[in-house]
């Protein structure tokens, strides 16, 4: 089987997706490691907080850049489909969650793990809409 | 919608990957084109006409 060229929209997209999560690893463990340690409070307390949240923003843009950029149309609404499906899922799970949450039904979920679900949800959507054009 | 790109691939000899390269898109998209399952957007079905030197038309109909 002939090894497939990556398209330049998808060598941008690999790019600054791994820049990103370098970046929201090197801010995760930051916040971390800084808050037990020198307790920042008011405005300094919130940057830090939310500085692991930045990247995750930035990965939200990154994929609707590849979506911009990618010159091959298939490929591009394969994603879109994927997406959608991911956000359709997440919406779905998040929102039945917080239900059985309300009636004590469900342990609490941390509204950080709402984008980690939708990468899960939307991955397995791309590897599912992908098997259909088989 | 049907469309004649086996015929005309084969009539020159080319693989689904040389279509591919001669397009700037995936073979992925050039087999899911080629087996009806991915209509094309009017700049790409042009793109393919160019390529094969010959009319929209003549390489897709909307006729069963």
């Amino acid at each position: 089987m002939p090894k497939q060229k990556l398209t330049p929209a998808v060598r941008n997209y690999i790019l600054r997706f791994f820049t990103a999560m370098t970046l929201y690893a090197l801010f995760l463990i930051g916040a971390v490691w800084a808050f037990p340690r020198y307790h920042p409070a008011g405005l300094l307390a919130y940057l830090l907080a939310i500085l692991p949240a930045i990247p995750i923003m930035a990965v939200i843009g990154i994929v609707a850049l590849y979506v911009t950029e990618e010159q091959d149309e298939f490929q591009r609404s394969l994603l879109v489909r994927a997406l959608l499906w991911g956000i359709g899922l997440t919406l779905a799970a998040t929102t039945a969650w917080g239900f059985l949450e309300v009636f004590s039904l469900a342990p609490h979920l941390d509204l950080y793990l709402v984008f980690p679900l939708f990468c899960v949800f939307a991955g397995a959507a791309n590897g599912v809409v992908r098997l259909t054009y088989r | 919608m049907k469309n004649q790109l086996r015929v005309l691939r084969a009539q020159r000899e080319w693989s689904q990957a040389d279509l591919a390269e001669r397009l700037g898109i995936s073979r992925q998209s050039v087999n899911a084109i080629e087996t009806g399952k991915y209509d094309p957007s009017l700049p790409l079905a042009f793109k393919l006409a160019r390529v094969f030197d010959t009319t929209i038309e003549s390489i897709f109909s909307d006729q069963p």
